[in-house]
């Protein structure tokens, strides 16, 4: 008996708005990450600088009270963030993706062909944690379940997108 | 799938470039942000130089600003890992008013304060040194001097050589009281005495509740008379002999802890630097050429330094 191939329809697929809890899945990985490699130096030069202290509410007396570790603390806290802002930026715009998108197998596209740098900074500026950006903090997250588009306010201010594939059959 | 593991590579690299990165930069920082950060448990507050009520600056004199004082004062009371203050007087004296913001400061202080005189703890600074509840000096440091001084030079004697006159208008009979240009009258010295007397009444009154000092001692002090280390160990206006090493191993002893001291200065600015540079270097020029003026070519004057 000769055995004949299923005439199937061949499989299609398209991009588009990756699901919000992949991409918070893929944004809490990335920072996990960001944390103990990015970060494990600057939190070693706190811990190193900070006294120890037996609550919270002596911490926040000796920060009131020295101000010249407060603003020691804000230089540190603001390289922090210029890293963690080109952890994502460096890597978007080399891969389209950082780790935490490869393992939830999403990417970032641009909305024309062709993304420059600039792109993908003005994209994750909401990690910089000064006036204006922090307003992101909110924004951000608004825009992301109004649009239909699912685009934060700063990837529709940078003109790109997180996308995923799916597939038709 | 070579796709795949090629951008693995890629992002692993990436993190790898960073992660170096951040490590520079967080070892640069730290040699920034290291000097400024109070690590401490006893602060160390300098009073040295002239005690004024501003921040000013003046020409090869230093100055002990006590808006700054206070300000380190209130700072180290506020930092729970203080425990405790020293204060490093090298200081004239200065401003009763600037002396007495130092001395409430201190007294609102909810710390143990010490103090310790180098080479001069007189008049003012005295007073701020026996507002802390230990005072350490050197046997050859100068203190004491409890009084008030307004003594000014009058020109009146002057003016009159060169007929230059004083046209005095004033409303208010008492209104140019101690104008260098005119003689002080009896009624004026009275009455500036009088305001003067009244600082002093004020500033023994304090110095004697905050050394608690025996009665027969209060005419000696009144005199407002110099005392060396030795001298005011005997009359009790110092507790102990000593310096730095001694106020930080009573505090040590006091509170049981092992001391680390932290600095509470003003931070100086290279450009603070510099213009005090200049400063000295022009002070010291106008000096010198006075002085190549006014000076005999042989002088006999006898200058003893120590």
């Amino acid at each position: 008996m000769k055995k004949r191939g299923l005439n199937l329809p061949e499989e299609r697929t398209f991009k588009g708005p990756a699901l919000v809890w992949k991409r918070f899945l893929a944004f809490l990985t990335d920072f996990l990450i960001i944390n103990l490699v990015l970060f494990f130096p600057f939190k070693r030069l706190i811990q190193s600088s900070m006294p120890e202290f037996g609550s919270f509410s002596e911490t926040y007396a000796y920060l009131i009270s020295n101000q010249s570790y407060t603003q020691a603390l804000t230089v540190v806290s603001l390289a922090m963030s210029i890293f963690a802002l080109f952890y994502f930026a460096l890597l978007e715009y080399k891969i389209q993706q950082t780790p935490g998108k490869m393992l939830l197998k999403i990417s970032v596209i641009g909305e024309k062909k062709e993304v420059r740098f600039w792109q993908y900074l003005v994209r994750s500026l909401f990690i910089i944690p000064i006036f204006p950006f922090f307003l992101l903090w909110v924004l951000d997250p608004l825009f992301l379940f109004l649009t239909k588009t699912n685009q934060r306010l700063s990837e529709i201010l940078s003109k790109t997108k997180t996308v995923e594939e799916y597939i038709i059959r | 799938m070579e796709k795949q593991k090629s951008k693995w590579h890629t992002a692993i690299k990436l993190i790898l470039i960073l992660a170096i990165i951040s490590f520079v930069v967080s070892w640069i920082i730290s040699f920034f942000i290291g000097t400024d950060i109070i690590d401490g448990n006893v602060a160390i507050i300098p009073i040295s130089g002239v005690i004024m009520s501003e921040k000013t600056r003046s020409f090869g004199q230093s100055i002990a600003s006590a808006p700054s004082i206070v300000g380190f004062i209130e700072e180290a009371d506020r930092n729970p890992k203080i425990k405790a203050v020293i204060f490093e007087i090298n200081s004239p004296g200065g401003t009763p008013v600037g002396s007495e913001e130092i001395v409430s400061a201190i007294k609102k202080l909810n710390k143990t304060s010490v103090a310790y005189i180098k080479d001069i703890g007189a008049s003012g600074a005295y007073w701020v040194a026996s507002a802390t509840d230990y005072i350490f000096a050197s046997r050859m440091s100068i203190t004491g001097s409890v009084g008030v001084i307004g003594s000014y030079m009058e020109f009146s004697g002057l003016l009159k050589d060169y007929n230059v006159t004083y046209q005095r208008l004033v409303a208010g009979k008492y209104k140019d009281i101690g104008s260098p240009f005119k003689e002080l009258t009896y009624d004026e010295e009275r009455i500036l005495q009088k305001q003067i007397d009244l600082m002093q009444e004020y500033f023994l009154d304090d110095v004697l509740k905050n050394r608690n000092l025996p009665k027969e001692r209060i005419e000696e002090v009144k005199t407002a008379k110099i005392f060396s280390g030795i001298e005011a160990k005997e009359a009790g206006l110092i507790d102990e002999f000593g310096g730095k090493e001694e106020a930080i191993k009573f505090i040590e002893d006091r509170l049981n802890i092992t001391a680390e001291t932290s600095e509470f200065a003003e931070k100086t600015s290279l450009l603070d630097v510099l213009s005090e540079i200049m400063n000295e270097k022009s002070f010291f020029v106008g000096k010198g050429i006075g002085s190549s003026m006014l000076e005999p070519r042989s002088s006999n004057r006898i200058e003893v330094w120590t």
